[in-house]
């Protein structure tokens, strides 16, 4: 059964709706810079440079929740736009999310330490799945609701899984991504594993020394052609292949020789029934860590030896936005494809001495884009690709 | 010599959380690293970084040079003994 | 798809099958589960109460024999629970705003999903895994993705259920459900299969010796 793209939503440091990513992407222009916040004003952060008032005066939102939720809400509330609620067609959201609604359970726990005062309702907003209730909310969706947590790959399996559900006949139509917001337990986090850079990242590129942290959120809405035929709307790209493959090598390291990353790799390619030279673009995980990207190069060299299609990270434009990576990077799959762009590497000058792999540095027009491949590969080893291709 | 060790089997039990653990547990010239000795990894080693610097002021700049230090207690004490 | 074996701890005992193996005297239990299963891991120390209980719950089906069968066949792993990481979460939170050092060990531990990692690495499977929230626990949802679980051509799913979960009085709750289903045995559709599963964790939860397969 083929899955179709209906549409596409984003909101991140690099725009508040896809077309602002798609010329900001043709731009060449980070949205990483300094923060705003007192958590996040002494680092370089790619943060949404709007309040949550902001966002939901805007954007016009019903709910008034966590940060993580109002994110998602809008990247979703784009993608659904045109899109009609019908009986007829069962319609799903599931929604990866690896912070869920920290920022409310920070600003709750310094208040309750500060002066002991506690608004326990306050930490329902905590709960991941929260976030993926209020998107639905949002969007009048009463069907099927899930939130996936499997760190950075969250979006991903949240695609791989939606796809799924439409095979097995359980759901017609999904909006499908991931959301997480920027918050002082992201970045201390990330700093006391000491893989965040506090310099622009550069992804790819012998000198990296680790991620610049995000925040956004990013969705598509995937159809049967049964509920196109129903719902008449515009197929965008096709969902073609996914999977998802354990690393068991480390907690939060990725293997040097890139197992998991491979096997995810090349299953998804089996799933859509693609040899590597009918991949055009790889949209890679490329968070700039050093572990990271060597592993996931090696892993690209094994499946694609020799011929290796061209491939960036996009993560130097909007910073690693964590569990909506994999979301927000499916809808730059589906604008490249729409467009026939390969994206830009932002900050790459050296290739990695050991794989000698040099990454699209420019933006580039070419003539086709058939099938792009994207992986998302989060901590516990968890590592997840899917494929997007063109009608 | 002895009292810095037992010091420091309880601020690393403290340190990486090691509930389970007594002092008692952790043998001055076992391996704190792989699977033979606590199990510990480079998760670990940036947490002994953060306690050197804490507990006992002394800076490691380069994590690399790490595992000679933080290969067993004895090594450790050693180590701030000769730095402080 | 037919569950083949299940496991349930909490601070209340260790069961397997329906059968109680431990009863627990010391607030530490996962450590008093750890020495009664004989284990030799160091790492298991390191872990979150998640991770931890997880890792119990597993080699308890593991004693008897049950996962030989996975030996060359890794299982995908399909795991969720209500809460996320929220136990250590409140920890990470304490060691940066009243301590003033963001502890990496407990960063690696605020994402739930590390737990299915941790199996991974304890047992070499590379298959899938994954981790879902639900409001409670789900049967039908489990019942569907194993169904997808099925439809990829797997034999085997490792399932569970693990929550650490800790109150605005430090109050902490804690159980972890497991059961190993056998993907190609097609004796009970979907539906009789997640009644199944909500009457065994019912059980468990009550204490009850419920019988796997009446």
């Amino acid at each position: 059964m083929e899955i179709f793209v209906t549409g596409i939503g984003a909101i991140s440091c690099i725009g508040n709706n896809v077309q602002e990513h798609f010329d900001t992407l043709i731009a060449e222009r980070s949205g990483i810079k300094k923060g705003s916040h007192p958590h996040s004003e002494r680092f370089l952060v790619g943060e949404v440079p709007l309040t949550n008032e902001e966002l939901i005066d805007r954007f016009q939102l019903k709910i008034n929740g966590s940060r993580t939720g109002l994110l998602g809400c809008v990247a979703a509330k784009e993608a659904f736009s045109g899109h009609l609620l019908r009986e007829d067609i069962r319609t799903g959201v599931i929604s990866g999310t690896s912070v869920g609604g920290m920022d409310v359970s920070e600003i709750q726990y310094r208040s309750y330490m500060n002066n002991g005062t506690h608004d326990i309702s306050k930490y329902k907003e905590h709960s991941s799945g929260n976030s993926s209730e209020e998107i639905a909310l949002e969007l009048g969706i009463d069907g099927f609701v899930n939130t996936i947590s499997t760190a950075c790959s969250s979006a991903a399996n949240a695609i791989m899984m939606g796809a799924r559900m439409i095979r097995s006949g359980a759901l017609d139509r999904v909006i499908v991504g991931g959301t997480d917001a920027l918050s002082e337990f992201t970045i201390s986090g990330f700093r006391s594993l000491m893989i965040f850079d506090e310099e622009w990242c550069r992804p790819f590129d012998e000198s990296r020394k680790g991620l610049n942290l995000g925040e956004g959120a990013g969705f598509i809405v995937i159809e049967s052609a049964a509920s196109i035929e129903k719902s008449g709307s515009t197929s965008l790209a096709r969902l073609k292949g996914w999977s998802n493959a354990s690393d068991a090598y480390h907690q939060t390291a990725s293997s040097p020789d890139g197992y998991g990353a491979t096997l995810s790799i090349s299953e998804a390619m089996k799933v859509a029934n693609l040899k590597p030279e009918d991949i055009d673009y790889i949209n890679a995980h490329g968070t700039a860590t050093p572990n990271n990207d060597l592993s996931e190069s090696k892993a690209i060299m094994q499946v694609f030896g020799e011929q290796i299609p061209p491939f960036s990270s996009t993560k130097a434009f909007t910073g690693h936005t964590l569990a909506a990576a994999g979301g927000l990077e499916a809808v730059f799959s589906v604008l490249a494809i729409q467009h026939g762009y390969l994206f830009a590497n932002l900050n790459h000058r050296n290739a990695i001495e050991e794989t000698k792999l040099v990454p699209v540095t420019r933006t580039t027009k070419v003539e086709t884009i058939r099938n792009v491949l994207s992986n998302s590969f989060g901590f516990g080893g968890n590592n997840s690709t899917i494929i997007l291709g063109e009608l | 010599m002895s009292e810095l060790k037992e010091n420091l089997k309880a601020q690393i039990i403290e340190q990486l959380s090691l509930e389970d653990l007594t002092p008692a547990d952790i043998k001055d010239d076992a391996p704190l690293f792989g699977d033979e000795g606590l199990g510990l990894d480079s998760i670990d080693a940036l947490e002994f970084i953060v306690l050197l610097e804490s507990n006992y002021g002394i800076k490691i700049a380069d994590p690399s040079k790490g595992r000679e230090i933080f290969h067993s207690v004895n090594s450790l004490a050693a180590f701030i003994e000769s730095n402080q | 798809m037919k569950i083949t074996t299940s496991s349930y701890i909490s601070a209340a005992g260790a069961f397997l099958n329906g059968q109680q193996k431990f009863t627990f005297r010391e607030t530490n239990w996962q450590k008093e589960c750890y020495q009664q299963l004989g284990l030799d891991y160091p790492k298991f120390h390191k872990m979150d109460h998640l991770s931890k209980m997880t890792v119990l719950a597993t080699e308890l089906i593991y004693s008897e024999g049950h996962l030989n069968a996975l030996m060359d066949d890794e299982p995908e792993l399909l795991f969720a629970n209500a809460n996320a990481s929220q136990h250590t979460d409140m920890k990470f939170i304490e060691s940066y705003t009243q301590q003033g050092n963001p502890s990496p060990s407990l960063f690696v531990y605020t994402l739930p999903n590390i737990l299915t990692g941790e199996l991974a690495i304890r047992h070499k499977w590379y298959g899938e895994n994954t981790f879902f929230i639900t409001p409670q626990f789900d049967s039908s949802l489990f019942a569907e993705r194993l169904y997808h679980a099925a439809r990829k051509g797997g034999n085997w799913c490792l399932c569970g259920w693990v929550e650490s979960k800790v109150d605005e009085k430090n109050k902490v709750t804690e159980e972890c459900f497991l059961f190993l289903v056998a993907l190609t045995d097609n004796t009970a559709d979907r539906s009789s299969f997640a009644a199944a599963l909500d009457e065994l964790l019912t059980n468990y939860r009550n204490g009850n010796s419920g019988n796997l397969n009446r």
